[in-house]
């Protein structure tokens, strides 16, 4: 895994080499390269924490001039906060932020700890607050649907936008909804779909709808992988029966459940994390996937066939927030690190990175173009107007039940 | 202070009772530990198992039975059911292959004794999940079940995700837990019995069926209930070599506190699964422990 994300990493900066013209910038790009994957052979060791210890050059007295390594940091300026504190508790999902931009962090910021742990999905970080982790860590990047809970619970606390000028480069499409009205509680991160990926080389059918899907994975039994996560997998049967993705209606329920169990025998694997390398391995030939992984696929000659597609009969809009945690142990780095990523040239690599979209106008100026052309990244407003905002379904009791019964059927006909 | 000096001169067995006293403060950290550790935990899943779910997940207070009838569901218990005819296999499994490996270095290992059970231990300082995975690559499309798929020409042959790839991880998993107590029983046997046996004229199979298998028991038991129970609660290898396709009651506690944050029904379930082995495990003992005068129950 470690590997796969170095190769990923080093692909993206020599891209992003190619593309910029020979200058003092490039030639930085190309040294930062070497650094950071010093850096990412360091830090990758798998597990749950990545804790990365800064190098002895990051200067204890921080201020961009001084910085050592300035590289990209040197046409930029940022305010350091006086007071800020030496250390940054994350918990994220697993690989979502560029280890470059926690370098850089690091260094422009003065911080000397930045502890990473991660978790599968928002559940399992519901499930640590709920017992009692609050004050554990600064920051957290739970998916949108899921900051009322947060906040009905005291897991978070109001963010001062004050300390974040860089909200001003938000889109407003992502202000004022309805899991954070005022926005007070949560800043965007970023935004993505899910969706049915595909190796046209071996499915020659048409796949664009989730009803196509659904009929097809009997067809290619024991070679369809589904992400390990039940918001999303309600997702198919749902739409494809023309109901709303949230639904809570006990017969469009009762439908979905039958269509699940109608496949459940058919899934090689419900799986979060390597879904992309079953994908790759072509073990799996079909899957309901995100895009995380799949579509980095379609630049190698060997897969260059994988095709995501955004079913024609509506999917889901999901977007990740950052959030300050209630009793928060470092709250002026954590502000200081919700504006840092805001920063465009920032929040460009870490859309480069993830191949998510971005809901900062800024950044688009710095991401490579091919990339904004992607309909399977920053979808055209016609598929927009199809995608419907996830919300928290965790306490509707039948889908728990429907869930649990799909799980522990798959792969048994 | 007092009332001891009061005592002494009367009880001559004054030195008795201070070592008594001793003892009793030597074992407190141990029963601390087990009362913080083992005892309050086992009593709040117990109590939670009778509560409800609350609006947002998690616990709240209540009296009801639902969870137990839930958990008993005739529809719903094929994962206990899963798990018990794994860990009954796998303990099975882990058996035959530790008593041939530990009967080796014990009566052939001669000097390279210790050498072999470094062997054995090595594995142990890697840690378990990265060995799992390790398996993935062995097993996987580039491996051993890509090689046998193009071997028989079928090209949906498949390792992984079956529950052979489980049953394979189990037994890689928990075999040292096996070997050790059979080793440790067959390296303290009298030798000079086998030679007695012999003597008498009893075949190599009469021997170790009537003299060495008898003497090992303890061994074979503590071997399997070693294996036997971590194994009922074993969630990683289905998730990872099973796909998921292997589910276990593991796997379903995991899904009832996690992802359906329903404390309540994952405890009654927790508090059957313990049931359950405590059945399961009295049984054995009782049932290898049977028509014999001296029980083998030590090591409960």
């Amino acid at each position: 895994m470690a590997d796969q994300e170095l190769e990923r990493y080093v692909r993206q900066m020599r891209w992003r080499l190619e593309r910029t013209p020979i200058s003092r910038r490039g030639f930085m790009w190309a040294s930062a390269m070497s650094a950071t994957a010093a850096f990412l052979a360091a830090c990758s060791g798998g597990g749950g924490t990545t804790s990365a210890a800064p190098s002895a050059a990051a200067s204890s007295a921080p201020s961009a001039a001084a910085s050592p390594s300035g590289s990209a940091v040197a046409e930029q300026s940022f305010t350091v906060p006086p007071d800020i504190e030496k250390e940054l508790f994350m918990y994220n999902w697993g690989d979502y932020v560029d280890p470059n931009n926690m370098k850089q962090f690091q260094e422009v910021f003065g911080v000397e700890k930045f502890t990473y742990d991660t978790f599968a999905n928002n559940d399992e970080m519901m499930a640590k607050f709920q017992g009692g982790a609050v004050g554990q860590w600064d920051i957290c990047c739970p998916t949108m649907n899921y900051v009322p809970a947060m906040r009905d619970q005291n897991f978070i606390e109001k963010i001062d936008p004050s300390k974040i000028p860089n909200l001003k480069y938000i889109n407003k499409a992502f202000k004022g909804q309805w899991w954070d009205p005022t926005d007070e509680w949560s800043v965007p991160k970023d935004w993505g779909t899910t969706g049915i990926s595909v190796r046209t080389k071996d499915v020659k059918e048409e796949v664009k709808t989730w009803r196509q899907f659904l009929d097809l994975v009997p067809q290619y039994s024991g070679k369809v992988v589904f992400v390990d996560s039940p918001d999303d997998v309600f997702i198919a049967p749902l739409k494809a029966n023309g109901y709303s993705l949230n639904s809570d209606v006990k017969a469009e329920l009762d439908k979905a459940r039958e269509e699940l169990m109608k496949v459940a025998p058919h899934i090689l694997a419900l799986d979060s994390d390597q879904y992309n390398t079953k994908i790759e391995t072509e073990e799996a030939v079909l899957g309901l996937t995100w895009t995380g992984g799949i579509l980095e696929l379609r630049d190698k000659p060997e897969t260059a066939d994988v095709v995501y597609n955004i079913p024609e009969d509506g999917t889901v809009f999901w977007l990740d927030t950052w959030v300050l945690l209630a009793e928060a142990p470092h709250p002026i780095a954590a502000h200081a690190w919700i504006n840092f990523i805001h920063e465009p040239q920032q929040q460009a690599l870490e859309t480069e990175t993830n191949q998510y979209a971005t809901p900062n106008d800024a950044a688009k100026e710095y991401i490579d173009p091919k990339m904004l052309a992607d309909p399977a990244i920053f979808v055209s407003d016609e598929v927009l107007a199809k995608l419907e905002p996830q919300k928290d379904n965790s306490g509707i009791q039948q889908r728990a039940d429907i869930w649990e019964e799909f799980k522990s059927k798959i792969g048994q006909g | 202070m007092g009332t001891m000096a009061e005592a002494a001169p009367q009880t001559p067995a004054r030195p008795r009772r201070s070592y008594g006293s001793l003892t009793g403060l030597l074992v407190v950290p141990a029963s601390l530990w087990y009362l913080v550790l083992l005892v309050v935990p086992l009593l709040i899943v117990v109590v939670m198992s009778f509560g409800e779910k609350s609006r947002l997940g998690g616990y709240q207070p209540a009296f009801t039975l639902d969870n137990y009838i839930d958990a008993l569901d005739p529809q719903r218990v094929s994962p206990f059911i899963t798990s018990l005819a794994m860990a009954v296999s796998g303990t099975i499994l882990c058996l035959l292959a530790a008593l041939p490996i530990a009967y080796f270095i014990a009566t052939r290992g001669g000097r390279r004794k210790s050498l072999l059970i470094l062997l054995l231990i090595v594995p142990f300082w890697t840690s378990f999940l990265i060995r799992t995975y390790a398996w993935l690559t062995i097993l996987g499309p580039d491996g051993l079940g890509g090689f046998i798929g193009t071997l028989i020409g079928d090209s949906s042959f498949r390792i992984l995700g079956t529950p052979f790839a489980v049953l394979l991880g189990i037994v890689y998993a928990y075999l040292p837990l096996m070997v050790f107590p059979i080793y440790v029983t067959m390296e303290r046997m009298d030798r000079t019995l086998i030679e007695a046996s012999k003597d008498l004229g009893a075949s190599r199979w009469g021997t170790f069926r009537q003299v060495t298998l008898p003497i090992t028991a303890t061994g074979l038991i503590t071997g399997s209930i070693l294996v036997f129970i971590p194994l009922m609660g074993e969630y990683v290898v289905p998730a990872i070599l099973g796909y998921g396709r292997v589910f276990l009651i593991g796997n379903q506690l995991v899904l009832q506190f996690l992802e359906s944050r329903n404390w309540p029904e994952g405890s009654a379930r927790a508090v059957v699964l313990i049931a359950i082995m405590l059945v399961t495990v009295i049984f054995y003992v009782w049932f290898v422990n049977r028509g014999r005068r001296t029980r083998e129950v030590s090591v409960l």
